[in-house]
C-alpha cells in the first residue's frame, strides 16, 4: 500500500520515478518468493548504483560546460524510490551486510518526494542525480541513438514520462506501405523476385522512422521471433518481410497474445516455418502434418525447452535433471492445429508484363493473414502441454486454444523477459531482474497479462537496468545497431532517396550481421552462448553477441567503419551530416567528450579520451579552418570512438 | 621423460597429456601408464594429418542422400515418401530410374539389412566415383547416444539405466551434441580436445583448430581456440597500419585502442579477439601467398559457399609447413538443410553443392600431396523422418554420413542399415532412426586415426566405453 503511495508521490514530480514503482509494473502486495528475492537483490544493487553514479558524476563534472553548450547539459535529480512492496525482504537481505547503507525502506523511499527539489544532494542514498550521461545511457538502451535534444527531453520528462511519450507517438508508415509507395512493388520494374527491397525497407525503418523506440523494440523482437529475408524466394520478398516487420512494430506496444497470433498467421512466418501449406494427415499415404512451426513456436517463441521459475532459473527434478516443457508427442499433436492455412489470395490481381510470359501477382497475399481451409485441417484430437483440443474442433477455435495455452504457460514471462533484457540492457541479468520483468509480463498491475508497455517499462526502469553494471556487465552492441546508431546520431540519410542498402552480412567488409537476415530461426547468435576460454566462461556468464565476433568479423567491421564514417554507410548510400560537430572540431577534447557522451553515454575511460585527443592533434584544426579540414578530424574522432571496445561494449 | 625431452616436446603439453593419463587414477597399472607415455609421443611424429568436418546445418535428409535402390526396398521407400506410380518420382521420393547412375556397389562383399542396395542422391555423382576408387565410406545410422538403446529401452521410463541424449530433435541442441557431446551451452568440442592434444606437436600454434564456417563449438578445446577465417583469407586492419584522415587518425592510437586490456570482461575479451586477428594476419597471409593450388573449386559456375570454405581450408593445408603444423582440425559448413518444405528442390541443390565441394577438395588434396593425410567427414544436426509431411520431412535422430580421404576404407558401408519402415524397431516413429552407432564411436574412430591414444579416448568421449567398440573400422 505504501508502495503505491510512493509511486503517486514520484508521479507528482516532473522527473522520472527511479526506479519504477509505478502502478503499471506493480508487484503484488504479497509478492511471490521470487519477486521478493528480486526486490532484495535490486535494493542491494541500488546502493551500488548510488555510489557508482556519484563517481560517474564526479568524472563528468569537469565537462559539464561543454555538454551544456551542446544542448545536452544540465542535470536532473531523480528520486530513487527503492523497491517497492518487498522492502522488508529487501532490508533483510540487503542490509545484512555492513557496507550496505540506508535504503530500501518506506521512509527512505518517501524522501524521494522531496528529492526532486533537492537537486544538489548527492549523498542521500535515495537520490540519484541523473547526469546527461545517465540519460544518454537510458536512451541508448531504449532506442538506437541519443541526441542532445533527446537527452534534454529525458531530463524534462523523466525516464518513465519520456517512455510513455514514446509509447504514445503515432506509428509511422509501415514497411509494407512504404514499399508500395516507393514503387518497389511496381511489376514493370521486373524486381518481383528481388530480396533487396526488404533491406531497403528495414534500414529505412530503423534509421528514419520517427517512432524510434518502437523500431528498437521491434528489432529486438525480430531476433526472437525470427524470419529471415535470406530464404524468401517467392514473388515479392520485400513485401513479405515488410508485412512481417509491420506485425512486430504494430504489436510492439500492444499485447503479446495478439503479437503471437499475428505472427502465427503472418505469410512470411508461414513461409519461413512451413505452417503455410501444412495439411492434415493422410492415413492412405502415411503423410503427416508439418511439425516445424509447432516445434519452434514452443522452443523459440514462447516457452523454451525447460520448465522455468519466475526468475528464469531452470526447474529440476529430484535427480537434478532439468524438467522438459514438452515432448515429441506434444509437437506432433500441436502440428495438427496448425494445418489448413495458406496464403489468402483475396484481392490479388495479376499483371502481365511485357518481359515475362507469366503474370505477376500483386503483393497483398504477402500481407493478408493466412486463410484457413477446413478441408485441409486435421480433425483429430490434439493433446499438448496438458490440454486437449477435442476431435472435430473447428480450426479457428483450435488455434485459439493452442495460442491461449502457449500464452498462458508460466514459462513465457521469464523466457521472453530474459531475452529482451539481453537485447536491450545486459547479457547477464540477475534472476531478480528477470523475475521483476516476468512479473510485469504476468500482470501489468491492472490484471492484464502480456501488456508490452508494462513489460518494456520493467525492462528499462528496473534498478538493474538503471545502474551501471560491474565488470562483466552490459553487452556487446550488435554491429547492426552500431550502424543505425551512427546514422541516427549524425542524421544520415539516403543519397538516392530510395534507401538502396543491401545485405550487410559480409564478414570480409561488412557487419557480419544485417537486420532481418539471420542465418536461421535461431537468430544471429544464441541467448545462452558462452565464448570458450574467456573470463565470461570462467565466471559462468553468457555473451551472445560474441558468437559473431571473431578474427574475421572484427577486422571487417573496423575496415568498413573506417571508410563509412568519412563517406557513407551501406556502400555509398547513407550519408551523414556532421554539421552539428563542426563548431567543436577545433576543440579536440570537447569534440571527443561530445562523441563519448552521445555515442557511449560517456563510457569511454579518461585514458581513451586522452588517447583520442592526442591522435586528433595530429591534424591542426583551428576555428577558422575549412570545413573539410574540420571534417577530417571529425571522421577520425568518430572512427576512434566507434572502433574501441569501450564503445562497443554497452554498459 | 628423457624420450620426450629428446623430442623437444614442450614441457607443458607433455605434462598435460600425462595429466590426462594420470586422471585414470593411481590404480592404473604401471604398464598402462608407460604405454600411455608411448602413446603420448604419437603426435610428435613427423607426418601431417588433418580432419575436416563438413557440417550440414538444419538436419540432412538422409533418406534422400542415401536412397534405397533395390526393388523391394525402393518400393517401401517410394510408398512411405509418396512416390509416383510405376516407380516414378512423386511426393518426396526420387523416381527409381533417377538413381541408376548413382547406385552403389560395395567394393567388398557386403550384405545389408533386408538385402538393401543403396544409391546416392542423383546429384552426388562425383561421390560415387570416390566410392568406386575406395576413398569414400558411408557410416550408416549414426547419431547421439549415451548408451546403446533398443526401442523398448528408448520407450522405457528408466532413464537411469537408459539415459537419452539431451533435447532430442532440437536443432541447436543436437548440433551441440554432435559437436560437443552436450546440449547447447557446452563449450568444449571433441575436435577442439583433439587439438589440445596436438598443440604440443604444433609448437602451440594458433592454427591448430581453424573454422572457415563460423563459430562452431566442435572446434574449441580446453586450450585450443578456434581461429576463424573467411573464405578470402584474413585482411589487415588498414587503419591500424596507416595514418589517415590527414593525420588526425594515428594508426598507432587505433591499434592500441582496439587491442589493449580492460578490467571489463567483455571489453577485454573483445579486444583479445581483435588482437589475435591483428597478430596472426600477416603470418597467415604470407603463408597463403606462397601456396600454389590450381584445382578449381568452382566447376559449374554456381555460387557455392561450401566450396569457397573448402578452398581456404585447402590453401591453409597447403601452408602447413610454413606454419609449422603437424595436426590440424578444420570446420566448414553448409546451411539450409531444414527442409520441411520444398525438399526435392532444396535438397537436390545442396547435394550438388556438397558434391562439388567434396570432389574438388579431394582433388586439391591430391594436388597438395596429402590425399592420404586429410580425412573429411560429414555431420549434421540429425537425420529426418522417413515419412512425408507433404513436400518435406521433419526432425529425426540418426542419419547416414560420409567419410572421405585416402586413409579411408572406402567403397564400403559401416554400421547397420536401418529397415525402410516407419514401424520397425530401429526407429522411434515416422522413421526417425534410433541410432545403431553413436557419435562417440564415429568420432573416436576418426580420433584414433588422428593419433589419439586409447587411454586418452575416454577423456574426450566419456561415453565411448558404453559401446562395443571405439573403432568402427572405416579408417585404415
Amino acid at each position: 500500500m505504501r508502495f503505491r503511495r510512493v509511486a503517486l508521490n514520484t508521479r507528482t514530480l516532473t522527473m522520472a520515478p527511479y526506479p519504477d514503482p509505478s502502478p503499471e509494473v506493480a508487484v503484488d502486495e504479497t509478492p511471490p518468493a521470487a519477486a521478493a528475492a528480486a526486490a532484495g537483490t535490486d535494493a542491494a544493487g541500488a546502493t551500488r548504483s548510488t555510489l557508482e553514479s556519484t563517481g560517474l558524476w564526479a568524472g563528468l563534472a569537469g565537462i559539464g560546460a561543454t555538454l551544456a553548450a551542446c544542448g545536452g547539459g544540465g542535470e536532473a535529480a531523480v528520486a530513487t524510490a527503492s523497491v517497492a512492496g518487498a522492502a522488508g525482504t529487501a532490508q533483510a537481505r540487503a542490509l545484512g551486510s555492513a557496507q550496505t547503507q540506508g535504503l530500501g525502506d518506506a521512509s527512505a523511499a518517501a524522501q524521494s518526494g522531496s528529492a526532486g527539489a533537492d537537486s544538489g544532494s548527492l549523498t542521500t542514498a535515495n537520490t540519484v542525480r541523473t547526469t546527461a550521461a545517465d540519460r544518454a545511457r537510458f536512451l541508448l538502451q531504449a532506442q538506437f541513438a541519443a541526441t542532445p535534444a533527446e537527452v534534454a527531453a529525458v531530463a524534462a520528462l523523466g525516464y518513465e514520462g519520456w517512455l510513455t511519450e514514446q509509447f504514445n507517438l503515432p506509428q509511422s508508415q509501415g514497411g509494407y506501405d512504404w514499399l508500395v509507395a516507393s514503387g518497389n512493388t511496381d511489376p514493370f520494374r521486373g524486381e518481383f523476385f528481388f530480396p533487396m527491397p526488404a533491406d531497403y525497407m528495414i534500414w529505412r525503418q530503423l534509421i528514419a522512422s520517427p517512432d524510434q523506440v518502437r523500431m528498437r523494440m521491434a528489432l529486438a523482437l525480430s531476433e526472437m521471433f525470427v524470419v529471415s529475408t535470406n530464404v524468401m524466394d517467392a514473388f515479392w520478398p520485400g513485401s513479405f518481410m515488410g508485412a512481417y516487420w509491420d506485425v512486430l512494430t504494430k504489436n510492439a506496444f500492444g499485447n503479446f497474445r495478439t503479437l503471437l497470433e499475428d505472427l502465427t498467421l503472418n505469410p512470411a512466418m508461414g513461409r519461413y516455418l512451413n505452417m503455410r501449406g501444412s495439411v492434415k494427415e493422410d492415413p492412405a499415404t502415411g503423410r503427416l502434418p508439418d511439425e516445424n512451426y509447432a516445434r519452434e513456436v514452443m522452443q523459440l517463441f514462447t516457452i523454451g525447452l525447460n520448465q522455468l521459475n519466475l526468475d528464469g532459473s531452470v526447474k529440476l527434478n529430484s535427480q537434478g535433471t532439468p524438467l522438459d516443457t514438452y515432448t515429441q508427442s506434444d509437437v506432433s499433436n500441436l502440428a495438427r492445429v496448425f494445418t489448413g492455412y495458406d496464403y489468402d489470395n483475396t484481392g490479388v490481381t495479376q499483371t502481365l508484363t511485357t518481359f515475362q510470359p507469366y503474370p505477376i501477382p500483386s503483393p497483398q497475399y504477402a500481407r493478408s493473414r493466412m486463410a484457413f481451409d477446413a478441408s485441409k485441417h486435421s480433425n483429430l484430437s490434439a493433446t499438448f502441454l496438458g490440454v486437449t483440443v477435442p476431435a472435430n474442433t473447428a480450426g479457428p477455435v483450435a488455434l485459439r486454444i493452442a495460442l491461449d495455452t502457449l500464452f498462458n504457460h508460466p514459462n513465457v514471462g521469464p523466457f521472453f523477459a530474459k531475452q529482451m533484457i539481453q537485447r536491450l540492457v545486459t547479457s547477464n541479468p540477475s534472476p531478480a531482474y528477470v523475475a521483476r520483468v516476468a512479473t510485469a509480463f504476468n500482470n501489468n498491475g491492472a490484471g492484464v497479462r502480456g501488456d508490452m508497455k508494462a513489460f518494456w517499462k520493467a525492462v528499462l526502469l528496473s534498478p538493474e537496468a538503471r545502474r551501471l553494471p560491474r565488470a562483466g556487465g552490459g553487452k556487446v552492441r550488435e554491429p547492426m545497431i552500431r550502424a543505425v546508431q551512427w546514422a541516427r546520431t549524425f542524421r544520415a540519410t539516403s543519397v538516392s532517396g530510395n534507401w538502396t542498402i543491401y545485405d550487410q552480412s559480409s564478414s570480409d567488409y561488412g557487419l557480419s550481421q544485417s537486420p532481418l537476415r539471420a542465418a536461421s530461426v535461431f537468430n544471429f547468435f544464441r541467448p545462452g552462448y558462452v565464448p570458450p576460454r574467456t573470463a565470461m566462461a570462467a565466471a559462468g556468464l553468457v555473451a551472445p553477441e560474441f558468437q559473431i565476433h571473431n578474427e574475421s568479423s572484427t577486422v571487417a567491421y573496423l575496415n568498413y567503419l573506417a571508410d563509412w564514417v568519412g563517406d557513407a554507410f551501406g556502400y555509398g548510400e547513407i550519408k551523414p551530416n556532421y554539421s552539428e560537430l563542426l563548431p567543436l572540431a577545433a576543440d579536440a577534447p570537447a569534440l571527443v567528450r561530445w562523441l563519448s557522451l552521445y555515442l557511449s553515454a560517456s563510457q569511454l575511460s579518461a585514458g581513451t579520451v586522452d588517447a583520442i585527443v592526442n591522435s586528433l592533434s595530429g591534424l591542426v584544426v583551428v576555428p577558422s579552418s575549412s570545413d573539410n579540414t574540420k571534417l577530417q578530424r571529425i571522421y577520425a574522432a568518430v572512427l576512434l570512438v566507434m572502433a574501441g571496445p569501450e564503445y562497443i561494449v554497452q554498459k | 621423460m628423457t624420450f620426450l625431452v629428446a623430442n623437444n616436446l614442450p614441457r607443458r603439453a607433455f605434462l598435460k597429456r600425462l595429466g590426462a593419463v594420470s586422471a585414470m587414477g593411481a590404480a592404473a597399472p604401471l604398464a598402462l601408464n608407460l604405454a600411455a607415455v608411448g602413446d603420448a609421443a604419437a603426435f610428435t611424429s613427423t607426418d601431417y594429418k588433418a580432419l575436416v568436418c563438413v557440417f550440414l546445418y538444419g538436419g540432412n535428409d538422409h533418406p534422400n542422400t542415401l536412397v534405397p535402390y533395390d526393388l523391394a526396398n525402393y518400393d517401401r521407400y517410394s510408398a512411405i515418401r509418396n512416390g509416383g506410380v510405376g516407380r516414378t518420382a512423386g511426393g518426396i521420393a526420387f523416381g527409381r530410374n533417377e538413381l541408376t547412375a548413382t547406385a552403389l556397389s560395395p567394393l567388398v562383399g557386403q550384405t545389408l539389412t533386408d538385402n538393401l542396395q543403396y544409391a546416392l542422391a542423383p546429384n552426388l555423382g562425383g561421390l560415387k566415383s570416390l566410392w568406386n576408387s575406395g576413398k569414400l565410406a558411408v557410416q550408416l545410422n549414426v547419431g547421439p547416444l549415451v548408451v546403446p538403446l533398443t526401442l523398448a529401452q528408448y520407450n522405457s521410463d528408466n532413464r537411469v539405466l537408459y539415459p537419452l541424449p539431451p533435447r532430442l530433435f532440437s536443432h541447436n541442441d543436437q548440433q551441440s551434441v554432435w559437436q560437443a557431446l552436450g546440449a547447447e551451452g557446452a563449450s568444449v568440442g571433441w575436435a577442439g580436445r583433439m587439438g589440445d592434444l596436438a598443440l604440443a606437436g604444433n609448437n602451440g600454434s594458433a592454427f591448430t583448430s581453424i573454422s572457415a564456417g563460423g563459430n562452431a563449438v566442435l572446434m574449441s578445446g580446453n586450450d585450443v581456440l578456434q581461429y576463424q577465417v573467411s573464405p578470402n583469407g584474413p585482411s589487415p586492419v588498414w587503419s591500424a597500419l596507416y595514418d589517415r584522415y590527414s593525420g588526425a587518425l594515428k594508426s598507432s592510437t587505433l591499434r592500441s585502442l582496439i587491442t589493449r586490456p580492460s578490467s571489463n570482461f567483455l571489453e577485454n575479451e573483445y579486444a583479445i579477439v581483435t588482437k589475435r586477428a591483428l597478430d596472426l594476419q600477416q603470418t597467415v597471409s604470407n603463408a597463403l601467398n606462397a601456396v600454389v593450388l590450381n584445382t578449381p573449386f568452382d566447376v559449374d559456375g554456381r555460387p557455392n559457399s561450401l566450396a569457397d570454405q573448402l578452398k581456404i581450408v585447402a590453401r591453409l593445408i597447403g601452408a602447413r609447413n610454413t606454419l609449422g603444423l603437424k595436426r590440424q582440425v578444420f570446420f566448414v559448413q553448409l546451411g539450409g538443410f531444414d527442409q520441411h518444405d520444398n525438399l526435392m528442390v532444396d535438397h537436390g541443390l545442396r547435394m550438388q553443392l556438397l558434391n562439388e565441394g567434396l570432389v574438388q577438395f579431394q582433388l586439391a588434396m591430391g594436388e597438395l600431396g596429402v590425399a592420404n593425410q586429410v580425412t573429411t567427414f560429414t555431420a549434421s544436426d540429425f537425420g529426418r523422418t522417413l515419412s512425408s509431411n507433404g513436400n518435406g520431412s521433419d526432425h529425426g535422430w540418426g542419419g547416414h554420413h560420409f567419410v572421405l580421404g585416402g586413409a579411408v576404407q572406402g567403397g564400403r558401408f559401416f554400421g547397420t542399415a536401418p529397415k525402410v519402415s516407419v514401424t520397425s524397431d530401429d526407429q522411434v516413429g515416422q522413421g526417425r532412426l534410433l541410432p545403431s552407432t553413436s557419435v562417440d564411436q564415429f568420432a573416436a574412430t576418426l580420433a584414433r586415426w588422428f593419433g589419439v591414444s586409447a587411454t586418452e579416448m575416454p577423456g574426450i568421449f566419456p561415453n565411448v566405453g558404453n559401446f562395443a567398440t571405439a573403432n568402427l573400422g572405416f579408417m585404415q
